[in-house]
């Protein structure tokens, strides 16, 4: 098999992903101009401050080449006002995402995560992005002499983390919805994490409700004889 | 609708092409990697991506052996770099190989039907595609096949209510984030009408047959972009 | 019964999918639900002989039923032998993709088995390999058919690693004196308590080895 991997991202990619989200940093070396794949790096001159992916910036953090400025949702001031809101304000539904910036106009396809500049210096303070979870657990480990109070954030982080996956669990049984329903607020980790168990709930549900419809097809033909229809359903997935 | 339709649309946008392509392939490998049917290939995106990965190697391996400092850090960057890329190559042709090779005589039959402009398969992924199914024909044949009755030998019977022909389930559930407002979405069969706005992340499944992999809707898991209606071919 | 046969391989595929190793190919199997495919096709034939080509299954009920019968179960013979095949096909497409030489492996367990003389990794035939001889020829054209496909996008190394990327690069110390060692960047003299950062591919031997130690 060419891609021995189960569907949907793994964690890894997902943290892969968030590696692309720009943080802001303030160097603590000269770098020149680099012409990068995924477009030119300008120069980096200390102690002006630059924003760069993710990945990048915590090459320059290990090496002490730079340090990086957490984002302002990240601070402990702004993890507390929306964990009070998960717990008290909203205990069924995500607090929502930050506010998307003017859509483009109707030629061009809009930018979503990880290329929304959500986690940079100036990103909103009072909404948690796409890649909140991961990206937050990166700084910290790459990065805690960068945060005012590492420790408080990290308690904060871990607070929103068991409020938010008790909502997830319990939003099981909004699962039987059909069609579809809405996860406005839900993290990229979050998602991967529960993604097979909600996507296995959902397809076995809907084959569930595919076959006691075929079943009732079936009563509604009188001498309709349609062996085949036995036979698709005890067919082992042998793909 | 094609990556490179889009991008060609956004001529005027001030970002540079190379982060418009890093976007577009993070997007098309996303989208490959979680949607159950095959996506269209996106051939001049990966002609470029492709050619840039090449010259980047070369500059790497002009550069390699300089002991001086600064050229060695900005070395470790670019090869870092590049190794992300590589890794968004191989993961996304490994995805599309995947499908190619769980459901071959399917894909190969959209493929033939599908626009010239817009092939669905790379022409190197049609080569690997008939190859291999050759291989497989020639081994069922001399191990089995070819001693069963004339009418009985073909791969790509569908008849009797048992197919030889695997699909993938077009129907499974997907997450899509909604790119675009897209308005009311009717569910099969039920009074059901969403409103799907900009911004929203769903999880939706028996959305009128094949309307999760037509071309309304490219999905890449929690960031699934959709586009609404008129934006489609 | 017909179509037990074929249940049987088709559990013998759905053992293989979780194992690690290929088991013996069921020539005997195989052979049988074949045999099966062509006794149930003589039968059609026998049915139908009278009708002379102007069967009317609606004047004939329960001898289309008959037919029907046969037709299924050679419909599903021929589903399960697909099956059986390509669910063995699919793992030694897996092992060419992961680098395994399929067919030196199989030739050392052939040796090892002859020389033991034990039944434990003999095949179905009494050969010794776990592969039919159309496996090997399919192994070998398979392998040609992937090295080709390589062979296009030698820049991204396409058999490399589904992981994505992580510390490429990573700082170490070394604990004892390694002398000189090659790395992309030229050579690096290694000596007690120095420390470097440098391409992780280059020094994972020595850190097993206990010459370096990664640091975090």
């Amino acid at each position: 098999m060419a891609l021995p991997l189960p569907p949907g991202l793994t964690p890894p990619e997902i943290a892969f992903i968030c590696e692309m989200e720009l943080v802001t940093i303030i160097p603590r070396q000269r770098l020149e101009g680099l012409e990068l794949l995924g477009g030119p790096l300008k120069p980096l001159n200390p102690p002006q401050r630059a924003s760069l992916p993710l990945w990048l910036a915590l090459l320059l953090k290990r090496q002490r080449r730079a340090n990086i400025i957490p984002p302002p949702w990240l601070s402990p001031d702004s993890l507390a006002a929306i964990l009070q809101f998960e717990t008290e304000s909203s205990p069924d539904a995500f607090s929502p995402p930050p506010r998307l910036p003017p859509p483009p106009s109707s030629t061009t396809i809009p930018l979503s995560s990880p290329f929304l500049p959500s986690s940079t210096a100036d990103a909103p303070a009072d909404a948690l992005p796409y890649h909140w979870l991961e990206l937050g657990s990166m700084l910290l480990e790459a990065a805690p002499d960068d945060f005012d109070d590492a420790d408080e954030v990290r308690k904060l982080l871990r607070g929103l983390r068991e409020a938010r996956m008790a909502k997830l669990r319990q939003g099981v049984e909004v699962l039987d919805a059909g069609g579809g329903f809405k996860m406005n607020g839900v993290g990229g980790m979050e998602l991967g994490e529960a993604r097979s168990f909600i996507t296995g709930v959902v397809d076995g549900l809907r084959k569930i409700g595919k076959s006691r419809e075929e079943a009732r097809r079936e009563r509604e033909r009188e001498n309709g004889y349609s062996p085949s229809q036995n036979y698709e359903d005890d067919e082992m997935d042998m793909r | 609708m094609d990556i490179d339709d889009l991008l060609a649309e956004v001529a005027v946008d001030t970002t540079p092409q190379e982060t418009r392509d890093l976007q577009a392939l993070t997007r098309a490998w996303v989208a490959e990697r979680v949607a159950p049917e095959m996506l269209a290939w996106p051939g001049s995106l990966m002609e470029r991506v492709l050619e840039r990965v090449r010259r980047q190697i070369e500059l790497v391996e002009d550069q390699t052996g300089s002991m001086d400092p600064k050229t060695n850090f900005k070395l470790i960057v670019i090869q870092t770099e590049l190794e992300r890329f590589k890794f968004l190559v191989r993961s996304f042709l490994r995805s599309r190989l995947r499908k190619i090779d769980a459901h071959p005589l399917h894909i190969l039959a959209l493929h033939t039907d599908a626009d010239e402009m817009h092939p669905l398969l790379s022409p190197a992924e049609h080569q690997y595609l008939t190859s291999h199914q050759t291989l497989l024909s020639t081994h069922y044949a001399s191990s089995f096949l070819s001693q069963f009755p004339s009418s009985l030998q073909r791969l790509d019977d569908t008849t009797g209510g048992i197919s030889m022909v695997d699909k993938p389930d077009e129907d499974a559930a997907v997450f899509v984030r909604v790119l675009r407002d897209v308005g009311e979405v009717a569910v099969e069969g039920t009074e059901k009408r969403f409103e799907m706005k900009r911004g929203d992340v769903w999880k939706m499944y028996d959305i009128t047959p094949g309307v999760a992999g037509s071309d309304r809707w490219a999905r890449d898991e929690g960031q699934n972009a959709v586009h609404s209606g008129e934006r489609t071919k | 019964m017909y179509g037990e046969i074929g249940n049987k391989l088709v559990q013998h595929a759905k053992r293989t999918q979780s194992l690690a190793h290929l088991p013996p190919y069921q020539t005997e199997l195989v052979r049988a639900v074949t045999r099966e495919v062509r006794d149930l096709d003589k039968d059609v034939a026998t049915i139908l002989e009278p009708f002379a080509g102007s069967f009317n299954p609606s004047a004939e009920p329960a001898t289309a039923c008959a037919l029907l019968v046969n037709h299924l179960c050679m419909r599903r013979d021929k589903r399960c032998l697909l099956a059986y095949h390509r669910t063995r096909t699919d793992k030694l497409e897996e092992m060419c993709w992961s680098g395994i030489d399929v067919l030196e492996r199989q030739q050392q367990q052939s040796q090892k088995g002859a020389g033991e003389g034990s039944g434990a990794a003999m095949g179905a035939d009494g050969t010794g390999s776990s592969l039919s001889p159309e496996e090997e020829e399919y192994v070998r054209q398979y392998s040609d058919l992937l090295a080709s496909y390589k062979g296009q996008w030698t820049d991204i190394d396409l058999t490399g690693s589904l992981e994505p990327p992580k510390d490429l690069f990573i700082d170490v110390r070394v604990l004892k004196d390694a002398g000189e060692i090659q790395t992309e960047y030229g050579a690096i003299t290694l000596t007690k308590n120095s420390q470097f950062y440098v391409r992780q591919g280059d020094v994972e031997r020595l850190i097993a080895q206990g010459y370096l130690q990664r640091l975090s």
